[in-house]
């Protein structure tokens, strides 16, 4: 190889890469706005991301899949949990996660902040991003639901759910609210019996959540309940 | 060493060492609290995040006071000439150890821009620039006066000018989160396939012309077809960052298409090393300089282009992109390529700098020291690395939720956590053996013609 050839390599190579780089990062530009519904972006969402930033939480917590490894993803922490749990574990760590194997710092965190990072979840939960991460996949758990329901009309734990009314604050499959958790979300972290004893006592669990207590309900309705929940889960945790 | 001026080189070596040392404290402090459950009163004051930010802050913050220094031997003789202004560049080493410092400091406190990796304020970015900019002042003036160029220096200033701007990018506050992190890459991927890949290459080939004596010609010509393979990949490279944030589908093909290729210049250059090696026209003494020269030349490849190689397809990179995967990858590659290439710099110029009578220094606790210490990085990438598969597994393939699938995983982190008592050990060696460097009591007769001019 030649000197000349040599250096034609690195002015090549540099400049056709660097040009090709420009070109696309401008035309990521134009579509970025639509991908990430850049009109949802209100000063809320951006107060949001701001105290996300404050407080540091992206060196325990991925989203987008960067950061920290230490916590769950909060790509769609929204779509999984809802505002209520998020709420809870950025107010009062030590309450609700006093049983977890892994701590979250009480860091006294302002409600205005709350509120504001709770919009950005949300925003961040709409964006379009080819559906990372596979297991928080809105699309998975709608279609699987929608066949499992499809089968499941007439269980007895199908019908409860909708005479309680839990989708007033539970999403599932299509329908519900984000009160709480994916009702699909559920079974994968808890045991039947865990659903069954949680909607007897919520605040046993969760103390000040707002998920009202089934212990009106007799005992049998209870487990059905809690055994059609867990059976929404693609993957079922049998203990505890 | 033949300029006075290239003394300032040393304190940053110490320096530079120092974090290193405080850098795997806090490593192990990372590990440590992956399996055991840290009380909350202890999480509520120093969390897990406050600990990275300092392990990966001290990580960049040693790397570059190390190829500053480095530079400012490097400069000299490649220029032949003394620097320009020995004085500004203690005056700017004071200055970036004291932005340092605050900066830990502040984290502790809760002081922070809260982005992984450029956690440092806002405020302290400014000092951080102006340390930079009197780097690139002092070393361009001394460059310019002394109008000898060489295609090694040109590829250094240019890494070290192309570092520099990228910086910038990392420094606004974006409001929206895709556009935040797809500048964030112009500085994280950039600099490590790029601009520090520049620095690396020259460092290389400097020590290999003086080591080796081979011709400076024979050893650029391969340094700009280095170059030119490591910029046409990794620039379009960046894309391998892109599949998941919300940016146009395109970044599939150029992000998987342009990174898979990215192997290639490091295996370049483990071969140029390996070829110029074989053409020596003296003896290769040091040994233990060789010994982490060639060992970061395949470390290197190692943990950036097989490691790298292994997740960088978007089919596989959906299912372990942001797991232990990535961590396993991060710390083969940064420890074979960027914390070899200075260690392994420092072994070169310590003795020279210290005017040993001849390039000899009594070595055996750095033998001890690499491998005690390169073994058992690979052990603890290794170990990650199983952590990594096993989550992808169990969250992304199974679905299980975060905190059920990092259960098993735990053990996984022991594991690694073992290893890196091994890392901090053969660490301290390393520190301790290069602080107390001392020349080799009889010269041999071959170490005569490895004096390097
Ligand atoms: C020391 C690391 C750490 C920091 C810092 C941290 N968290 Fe957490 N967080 C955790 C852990 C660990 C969990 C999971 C605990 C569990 O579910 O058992 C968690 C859980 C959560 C959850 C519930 C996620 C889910 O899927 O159940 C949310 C939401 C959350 N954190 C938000 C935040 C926010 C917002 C911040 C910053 C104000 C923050 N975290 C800071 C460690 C941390
Ligand atoms: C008024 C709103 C509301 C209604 C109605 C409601 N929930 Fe909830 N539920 C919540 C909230 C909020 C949480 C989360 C509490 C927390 O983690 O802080 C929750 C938590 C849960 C959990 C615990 C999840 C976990 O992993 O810890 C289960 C199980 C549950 N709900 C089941 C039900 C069922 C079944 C129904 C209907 C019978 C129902 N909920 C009705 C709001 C509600
Ligand atoms: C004592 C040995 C070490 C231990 C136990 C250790 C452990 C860790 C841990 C647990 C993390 C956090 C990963 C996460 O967020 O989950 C981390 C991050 C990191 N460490 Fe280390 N580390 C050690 C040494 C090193 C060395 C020698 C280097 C580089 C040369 C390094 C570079 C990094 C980097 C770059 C990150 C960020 C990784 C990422 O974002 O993917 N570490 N380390
Ligand atoms: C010496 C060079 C390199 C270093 C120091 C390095 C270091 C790192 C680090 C620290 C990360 C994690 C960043 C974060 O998210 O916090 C990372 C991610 C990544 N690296 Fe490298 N890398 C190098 C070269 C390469 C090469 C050559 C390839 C490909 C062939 C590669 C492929 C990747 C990929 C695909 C990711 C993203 C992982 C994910 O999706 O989570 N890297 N690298
Ligand atoms: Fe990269």
């Amino acid at each position: 190889m030649s000197d000349r050839m040599a250096k034609l390599i690195f002015w090549v190579g540099t400049l056709s890469s660097l040009a090709l780089f420009l070109a696309l990062t401008f035309d990521t530009h134009r579509n970025f706005d639509a991908l990430t519904h850049a009109d949802r972006i209100d000063e809320r969402v951006v107060a949001g991301k701001r105290a996300f930033e404050r407080h540091n939480c992206n060196d325990c917590h991925t989203i987008l899949g960067f950061g920290g490894y230490y916590a769950p993803d909060l790509t769609r922490v929204y779509t999984r949990v809802g505002d209520e749990t998020i709420r809870s574990r950025i107010e009062r760590p030590e309450v609700v996660l006093a049983a977890s194997y892994r701590k979250m710092p009480q860091q006294h965190v302002p409600p205005a902040e709350i509120v504001a990072m709770i919009a950005f979840f949300r925003w961040t939960s709409e964006i379009e991003n080819g559906d990372w991460p596979p297991h928080d996949s809105e699309v998975r758990w709608k279609s699987s639901t929608r066949r499992l329901l499809a089968g499941a009309v007439m269980s007895p734990g199908a019908a409860l759910v909708n005479q309680e009314n839990c989708l007033a604050c539970h999403a599932l499959g299509d329908a519900g609210e984000r009160t709480g958790p994916r009702l699909e979300y559920i079974g994968a972290r808890r045991s039947p019996q865990y659903v069954a004893e949680y909607l007897a006592d919520p605040q046993r669990f969760t103390p000040g959540t707002s998920m009202p207590g089934y212990g009106q309900l007799p005992e049998p309705q209870r487990r059905a309940l809690a055994e059609f929940v867990a059976t929404l889960a693609s993957s079922r945790r049998e203990t505890p | 060493m033949r300029y006075e001026s290239q003394r300032v080189a040393y304190p940053y070596f110490v320096v530079a060492l120092l974090l290193f040392g405080l850098q795997l404290v806090l490593g192990l402090w990372l590990a440590f609290n992956y399996f055991f459950t840290v009380p909350q009163a202890i999480v509520d004051v120093f969390p897990f995040a406050t600990a990275r930010a300092m392990h990966t802050n001290l990580l960049v913050l040693w790397l570059l006071l190390g190829f500053m220094g480095a530079t400012f031997y490097a400069i000299p003789e490649e220029t032949g000439s003394e620097l320009a202004w020995p004085r500004l560049a203690i005056v700017q080493l004071v200055i970036l150890v004291a932005v340092g410092v605050v900066a830990l400091v502040g984290f502790l406190f809760g002081w922070t821009q809260g982005r992984p990796l450029l956690e440092i304020p806002r405020p302290l970015d400014l000092f951080v620039v102006a340390g930079v900019l009197m780097f690139l002042a002092n070393v361009g003036v001394t460059i310019m006066r002394a109008r000898r160029f060489t295609a090694t220096q040109g590829s250094l200033l240019a890494g070290l000018v192309f570092l520099a701007v990228l910086y910038l990018f990392g420094i606004p506050f974006y409001r929206n989160l895709a556009v935040d992190w797809y500048y964030w890459w112009w500085v994280i991927h950039l600099w490590v396939e790029g601009a520090w890949e520049l620095v690396t290459a020259a460092l290389v080939a400097f020590m290999v012309i003086q080591l080796t004596g081979v011709e400076r010609r024979v050893v650029e010509r391969w340094l700009y077809v280095e170059l030119g393979l490591f910029l046409f990949t990794g620039i379009a490279g960046t894309g391998h960052h892109y599949y998941w944030v919300a940016a146009p589908k395109y970044w599939l093909w150029v992000g998987g298409v342009f990174s898979s290729l990215e192997p290639l210049p490091i295996a370049l250059m483990l071969l140029d090393t390996w070829r110029h090696m074989r053409e020596a026209r003296r003896p290769l003494r040091p040994r233990l300089t060789w010994v982490f020269l060639f060992g970061m030349a395949v470390l290197h490849f190692i943990g950036a282009g097989a490691f790298g190689m292994a997740h960088t397809l978007p089919q596989i990179n959906y299912y372990t992109h942001g797991s232990q995967v990535t961590v396993s990858h991060g710390h083969l590659a940064f420890y074979g390529a960027y914390a070899l290439v200075n260690l392994s710099f420092f072994y070169f110029a310590i003795p020279r700098l210290k005017r040993f009578p001849s390039d000899e220094y009594r070595s055996t606790l750095g033998h001890w020291a690499f491998w005690v210490m390169s073994l058992s990085l690979l052990g603890m990438s290794l170990a990650f690395g199983v952590a990594g598969v096993l989550q992808s597994y169990l969250e992304r393939v199974q679905g299980q939720p975060y905190m059920v699938a990092q259960q098993p995983i735990r053990f996984w982190m022991f594991v690694a956590f073992v290893h890196g008592i091994g890392v901090l050990a053969g660490a301290v060696m390393v520190i301790a053996h290069l602080l107390t460097l001392r020349p080799e009591p009889r010269v041999e007769p071959a170490a005569e013609g490895a004096r390097a001019t």
